[in-house]
């Protein structure tokens, strides 16, 4: 380092700018003073580091002590450096003080101390370092095993993991972290759904699944480590009861089928889904008896408790009921099993029910996409074209019109009922007529609210010869009879009219056969009248005629068919007598050959299975050759 | 026609826009698909008829109407629209705001409008994809000139990339909606950058 430049430090002139105010006038910090710059420098002194010399050399820490002891009259910025000294100064007159008594050995001396050699027992030794070997050794056996069960576990199964099976319930349904807890969503608010039940569960980490000791072995199901907790109201099963009773029952209690119950306790999968379907049974109930109450019937419908009652025909009533049940008691549902339950369950209707409520699900959040791209997002077509195509009120009022979901599922009872009723009805009419047999078609294709049955009417044994075809649609109130001259019969929800058109029905297919057996035979009909209006009045319908006349004109059969008087069959004879007495009126005989009166057959007597074979063999006893 | 005053009553349109490019566009199109409504159906494609017409006003300022056909479902009504004067506004508006008038119309307006006076500017066709998440709507499509004019089969396309376009028309002063369309738009960050686009900047 040389010396011959002069390097003189000095502050700068200016001082630093502590701000400029909005006018432009600078304002500067003010320079400190020179006491103020001294502690300033003094306190960045660090004394802990110097009292590490002090027991070194006490003597020069001792005057530096004393000498930095001048200072301690300072001002009151001092007063951190002050007590850091005195307190040093304290230290090293305590030093000081135990040095001179050690080395003065008039009060004190110091001694190495001898230490006595420890016993050394050889069996407690070996008794501790068992114990201890012991101790050791049951450490590692317990971790041994620990990770030998865990290796178990995993390879029996993957699905025991918490994480795993944390990925599968994932996968399966809607989850989120919120903070610390996992939530799940069961609702079904992301297909559409509108209900405000917020339908969230939460999933935790179930307690160390214990050992199970089942006392067979029976190999017990796996126990999850994940635990489903469901809302309280979401918790059991639970379906909609549906059925039609003739009266009302006035039992809300409704059997629980023993299956549902039975699969309550199982795994977290089948939890949450009996979960989101008591919700789904929730908002259908939910949904149903709103539109109850604002449904305008004739007859009223009821909403009672978990029950909704409306009417469907005079008579029979639609009952739709919300059962859930939380705790699985086995005792009760032995007993509901045990008593047979007078109000069937139709599983149709809840079907077409759950149906139904995933419809509106689906329309609120399918609308149509806008066409073109820019039109108005969420408007239904009809909507849509109304302004351009200038849609007057009344079909605007027609596009806005929908069926409610308790009307539309009320349309399909009463169709259920009414398809029984018709189906019974034609059943009975079959057992009860065996003449003519009656077959009944019901087409496979039919929807929820319309079903037709095709009717065939024949003889037996003369199928071929003569069929009489009748077509029944049954809608919602009413039934519609299309029969083969293509004539229309509208018939109400009485079933009793559909028996009278089909008993009038069998009355002609009878007459029908007899006029194509004729054909057949070679008997000419005279006449054939379809309302006959001789004879006694039938109850229900018109009786029918035929007269036939043998192919060489003697002989003649009548034949009067009514739906419910049944056959009543005549014939003449041309030649009335074999024998001719010529009297005082009737002199010649060729009066004879004038077809005398109608005698009555006595039918029972007659040999064939129906009326169209018994008349054959009555039209083959009186053909002539 | 004196739209301002109907302006205040009118609907507006909240409007993001952004660009991709065709290499890309499939993998938008996936995106898009789940985040969006209705994922399990195929997405709904569009092909679109665009004529601009425009009229000029007592005061000079010309009005543009645009009138809208769908080339795929032709039965449907023609639609017509007013697009206001766009606002970008500051930096807390997430959105491009414009007043907007929609109406369904029949067929013959393009002859009601060359009668009231209007002039066909230009037209084009667009043909995309359209998208549908709650009460947005979001289009990709490409632009197509009409070359020769009046071919409606064109596939003179103007550029190599798709137009992307998320909006919501709703009534004034729903600023919510302009945050919901942001947040969507955040989620398509990687792939196409919707933002405030002003036309008039871009002249």
């Amino acid at each position: 380092m040389s010396l011959s430049v002069n390097v003189s430090l000095e502050t700068a002139d200016e001082y630093s700018v502590q701000e400029i105010t909005y006018d432009g006038q600078e304002k500067y910090t003010q320079p400190l003073s020179m006491s103020e710059n001294l502690t300033k420098l003094a306190q960045r002194i660090d004394f802990s580091r110097v009292n590490n010399y002090d027991d070194t050399e006490p003597e020069k820490s001792d005057t530096v002590a004393e000498e930095k002891e001048t200072l301690q009259s300072a001002v009151w910025p001092w007063e951190s450096v002050r007590n850091k000294l005195k307190s040093a100064l304290t230290e090293l007159c305590v030093l000081l003080d135990d040095m001179n008594v050690a080395k003065d050995k008039r009060y004190l001396v110091l001694d190495p101390v001898s230490q006595e050699p420890s016993e050394f027992k050889p069996l407690t030794a070996l008794v501790a370092r068992k114990k201890a070997l012991a101790a050791s050794a049951a450490i590692i056996q317990n971790g041994v095993e620990f990770l030998k069960s865990h290796q178990n576990d995993a390879t029996r199964s993957r699905a025991m993991d918490f994480h795993s099976e944390l990925m599968t319930i994932r996968q399966n349904w809607r989850m989120k972290k919120v903070g610390n807890t996992i939530l799940g969503d069961l609702s079904y608010r992301s297909v559409g759904s509108r209900y405000p039940h917020p339908g969230s569960f939460e999933v935790t980490k179930a307690p160390t699944p214990q050992p199970i000791t089942s006392p067979s072995n029976v190999p017990s199901p796996r126990a999850s480590s994940l635990k489903v907790t469901v809302a309280s109201d979401l918790e059991g099963v639970s379906y909609i009861h549906v059925n039609n009773d003739t009266l009302a029952s006035g039992d809300l209690s409704i059997p629980l089928p023993p299956v549902a119950v039975s699969s309550l306790e199982s795994s977290w999968q089948q939890k949450l889904e009996n979960a989101q379907n008591v919700l789904f049974c929730k908002e259908l109930f939910a949904q149903l008896a709103r539109e109850a109450v604002q449904l305008q019937l004739p007859i009223p419908t009821l909403v009672i408790g978990n029950q909704i009652i409306a009417t469907l025909f005079p008579g029979v009533q639609l009952s739709i009921g919300l059962c859930h049940t939380t705790v699985p008691n086995k005792k009760t549902t032995e007993k509901q099993q045990q008593t047979p339950s007078r109000n069937e369950h139709k599983p149709v209707l809840e079907h077409s029910l759950h149906q139904l409520l995933r419809e509106i699900h689906y329309n609120s959040l399918h609308h149509p996409m806008p066409h073109p791209a820019t039109a108005t997002l969420g408007i239904s077509r009809k909507m849509y074209f109304a302004g351009p195509e200038a849609y007057d009120r009344h079909t605007l009022m027609e596009a806005c019109k929908s069926e409610t979901m308790l009307e539309q599922i009320i349309s399909q009872s009463q169709h259920v009922v009414l398809r029984l009723r018709t189906m019974y009805m034609i059943d009975t009419l079959a057992c009860e007529i065996k003449d003519p047999l009656i077959i009944a078609h019901w087409l496979c294709l039919n929807s929820a609210t319309k079903s037709s049955v095709k009717i065939n009417i024949v003889s037996y044994g003369y199928e071929s010869q003569s069929r009489t075809p009748l077509v029944i649609h049954v809608g919602v109130k009413n039934i519609k009879a299309i029969c083969r001259d293509g004539r229309t019969f509208h018939m109400s929800y009485e079933s009793q009219e559909l028996r009278y058109l089909i008993m009038s029905q069998v009355s002609q297919h009878q007459i029908n056969a007899i006029q194509a057996l004729s054909k057949l035979m070679g008997w000419k009909v005279l006449s054939h009248n379809v309302n006959c209006g001789v004879g006694p009045v039938e109850m229900i319908g018109t009786a029918s005629s035929i007269v036939l006349a043998s192919p060489n004109g003697d002989r003649m059969i009548a034949v009067r068919h009514g739906p419910q008087s049944g056959a009543q069959v005549s014939i003449s004879l041309s030649p009335h007598e074999q024998d001719f007495y010529p009297s005082t009126l009737v002199k010649d005989r060729k009066w004879q050959n004038i077809n005398g009166g109608f005698k009555e057959v006595m039918w029972e007597k007659i040999e064939g299975k129906n009326l169209v074979s018994k008349i054959e063999y009555l039209m083959a006893c009186l053909t002539n050759f | 026609m004196n739209l301002e005053s109907t302006r205040r009553s009118a609907q507006q349109e909240y409007i993001l826009q952004g660009s991709i490019v065709n290499d890309s566009c499939e993998i938008l199109l996936h995106r898009l698909r789940g985040l969006c409504d209705n994922g399990d159906a195929a997405p709904e494609t569009f092909k679109d008829h665009e004529y601009v017409y425009t009229i000029r006003q007592p005061n000079g300022q010309p009005l543009t109407l645009r009138v809208r056909q769908s080339l795929e479902k032709k039965d449907y009504p023609w639609h017509l629209r007013y697009l206001g004067q766009p606002e970008i506004g500051d930096k807390n508006r997430a959105t491009l705001v414009r007043s907007c008038i929609d109406v369904a119309c029949s067929s013959n307006i393009c002859t009601f409008l060359s009668e009231m006076g209007f002039k066909l500017d230009y037209e084009y066709i667009s043909k995309g994809f359209i998208f549908k998440k709650g009460r947005m709507k979001v289009t990709v499509s490409k632009i197509f000139r009409l070359l020769p004019p009046g071919n409606v089969n064109t596939d003179e396309h103007v550029s190599q990339s798709y137009l992307v376009e998320v909006s919501v028309v709703a009534p004034t002063g729903q600023d919510a909606l302009a945050e919901e369309i942001r947040s969507f738009a955040e989620q398509l960050k990687p792939l196409v950058q919707l933002e405030k686009i002003d036309p008039r900047r871009l002249q």
